[in-house]
């Protein structure tokens, strides 16, 4: 058994110790020894409306990338200096990643999946959880719109044993990406990087067999929901409009990653880019629209909930988050 | 400004904006019910948010929100420009949502509840305890409350119905705060809209007879928390600078309402504003220094979750919301 002074020194005890047994020694409060506040996150879930459509936005953790190499086209000294302006780390880019659910007439739809089933220790992986905190039944999705093929918004596809993770799900695809992506002619002439989206390509889409629904550039998903080509981080990289009554949403993917640095640059080349220069024209094309219109949206890599507008500033474009509401 | 003037002003205003204190705000509650009558949609995800200074865990812990009609809220600057800083900010025009986030600190030693929240004055504003309870804090466990300055919606939170929300806990308020409203004399000295505070204060402070403690600018509340004088919002109006090892960060109360409105245009008075010169000149100080030391701040009228950093930006300064992160 630990001593008390063992506990207090230890590193793991000193934040599950009780800091109100000291307390309790020096203030006259009568207080019990129960466990302080266990230092865990909120849930990440936020909820919002578009029209009266309730949007749901479940986080699902992070992962974080040396800065170093991140932006190709870029000395590292600059990319820091934008970084430590808007007071964001310099030495790893932190991503998060989030899966937006839309309650539409015809059911629930989630946009992109997520990555999957992982160890409890990875910081990704957290949407699980938190579908279960939202009270998002994944049995009750009835489509999941896939904007490209990269394995963090598609490996959540299946379950850790290898099932639909949406059981009752079809699974909506652009055109583009899955033509490509489904050739195997490509990997050779794909950069080395993006090689393994295809074979996770495969696996994750073979129990989907027969619910896959393949649609055009600029189809329409269902209605009030429409494909925006918006190629050049994958081949077929698709946004999704939104659409109730008055009310929109863009849904940008990976139109940029991280609105900073990436939105504020639109000219600063991601190494997670297929075709970058690609990518470039297809950004400036949609934040121009959506900062013009003051179109709200959301992006799979934008800071938790999301949910915002973009504005133009300089030669770029800044994140706003939308004000928080406590209550829906 | 004189005290004509100054209550002159404030009263003016008062006919727009209701003050914070219980009364008049009762009236705002009875007022507002009726169009508040939207579908009931999905449960909204607790509002709270966790982050460390050093070993410290701080809590930010919201408690809605009220709205007040955008117009007489500046006091002196003129409608359209101030509707227009609201646009550029996706805010709406007419009526201001302003948000409130009290917040606790785990020192390790000590359990420390900075302001209380509003106990409901209206409809709108009564999250802190549902939100306290699903950050798996235990009121009866705080072993002190400190409190930035008296208004009614920093002071509520103390009582329960008519009993302690905090029965453990010593109460730490600025000396200069506790003299100003505790001398009757001072109630025919106060502009019209801050004399509900009187009765209101001795009300909210009657259970804790015994167990308030008075502290002077510069001295702890606790170890780690420390008194950075700032009056003008109120005479005694105080932030508090939270320090563990090298890490510091700053509970700036209401040195700004809305930092959209405030932070952006330090010379715009808030009609709430006691001595509104008095607090003109302490919000620059401030703000320069969290803007030059590049210090986290914390803000009880920030949008939620309440924290982040001041950049100086043209003759004023802009609010960068720190990042959420789902890793504490």
């Amino acid at each position: 058994m630990m001593n008390r002074r063992t506990a207090l020194l230890s590193g793991a005890a000193a934040l599950a110790a009780p800091a109100l047994l000291t307390a309790c020694a020096e203030a006259p409060a009568v207080v019990s020894s129960a466990p302080p506040p266990p230092a865990t996150q909120a849930p990440g879930f936020y909820r919002y409306k578009v029209g009266s459509l309730n949007v749901t936005t479940v986080n699902d953790g992070f992962a974080s990338f040396p800065l170093n190499g991140f932006v190709v086209n870029k000395p590292l000294a600059e990319v820091q200096a934008v970084l430590r302006a808007n007071f964001e780390p310099e030495d790893r880019l932190r991503v998060p990643f989030n899966v937006t659910f839309v309650e539409t007439r015809r059911g629930l739809v989630a946009f992109d999946a997520g990555n999957g089933a992982l160890a409890p220790t990875d910081t990704r992986g957290r949407m699980i959880a938190n579908m279960a905190a939202a009270g998002i039944d994944p049995a009750k999705v009835v489509a999941v719109v896939i904007s490209h093929f990269h394995a963090d918004h598609i490996s959540g596809l299946t379950t850790a044993e290898g099932l639909r993770a949406f059981p009752n799900a079809e699974v909506v695809v652009p055109q583009t990406e899955w033509r490509f992506w489904n050739d195997a002619g490509n990997e050779s002439r794909s950069p080395e990087r993006q090689r393994p989206s295809f074979a996770n390509t495969a696996r994750r889409f073979q129990v989907y067999d027969g619910r896959i629904r393949v649609i055009r550039d600029n189809a329409e998903v269902m209605p009030g929901i429409r494909a925006v080509a918006a190629h050049g981080h994958t081949p077929g990289h698709t946004a999704y409009h939104i659409a109730d009554g008055d009310a929109q949403l863009m849904y940008v993917a990976d139109t940029t990653n991280r609105p900073v640095p990436m939105a504020l640059n639109p000219g600063w080349h991601a190494v997670v880019d297929f075709d970058a220069a690609m990518a470039e024209a297809t950004r400036r094309r949609i934040y121009d629209r959506l900062s013009a219109d003051r179109v709200a949206m959301t992006g799979y890599h934008f800071p938790f909930p999301a949910y915002g507008h973009l504005t133009r500033e300089g030669g770029g474009y800044r994140f706003r988050l939308a004000d928080w509401q406590g209550t829906v | 400004m004189s005290i004509e003037r100054r209550g002159l002003l404030l009263a003016g205003a008062g006919a727009l904006a209701a003050p914070l204190s219980a009364p008049v705000l009762l009236r705002q509650a009875q007022a507002q019910t009726a169009p508040a009558a939207a579908p009931a949609g999905p449960a909204p995800g607790p509002s709270f948010y966790r982050f460390k200074v050093g070993s410290f865990t701080v809590t930010m812990l919201h408690d809605g929100f009220f709205t007040i009609p955008v117009e007489g809220f500046v006091a002196n600057a003129q409608l359209a420009e101030v509707q227009a800083t609201l646009a550029g900010s996706f805010l709406n025009t007419t009526r201001l949502t302003i948000p409130f986030t009290a917040m606790v600190v785990d020192t390790g030693r000590h359990l420390v509840a900075m302001d209380t929240g509003t106990a409901g004055i209206n409809p709108t504003s009564q999250l802190l305890p549902a939100n306290m309870r699903a950050a798996g804090i235990d009121p009866t466990k705080v072993t002190h409350v400190v409190i930035s300055h008296f208004h009614g919606d920093h002071i509520n939170g103390l009582l329960t119905g008519t009993g302690m929300t905090y029965p453990n806990a010593e109460v730490v308020v600025p000396a200069a705060e506790w003299s100003f409203w505790n001398d009757e004399g001072n109630v025919t000295r106060s502009p019209e809209r801050q004399r509900g505070n009187f009765p209101n204060i001795k009300r909210r402070f009657a259970p804790y007879a015994g167990r308030v403690r008075q502290i002077a600018d510069g001295a702890e509340a606790v170890p780690g928390i420390r008194a950075a004088a700032a009056p003008g919002h109120t005479p005694g109006h105080t932030c508090y600078h939270i320090a563990d090892g090298a890490e510091q960060a700053m509970f700036l109360a209401d040195l700004t309402n809305r930092p959209e409105l405030f932070a952006r245009n330090p010379n715009w008075h808030v009609v709430f504003d006691f001595d509104a010169q008095l607090a003109e000149a302490g919000r620059k100080r401030m703000l320069d220094r969290v803007a030059t030391d590049r210090i986290r701040v914390m803000g009880y009228h920030y949008p939620f979750p309440a924290n982040g950093y001041m950049a100086k930006d043209g003759a004023g300064f802009r609010f960068h919301l720190a990042d959420w992160s789902s890793a504490v």
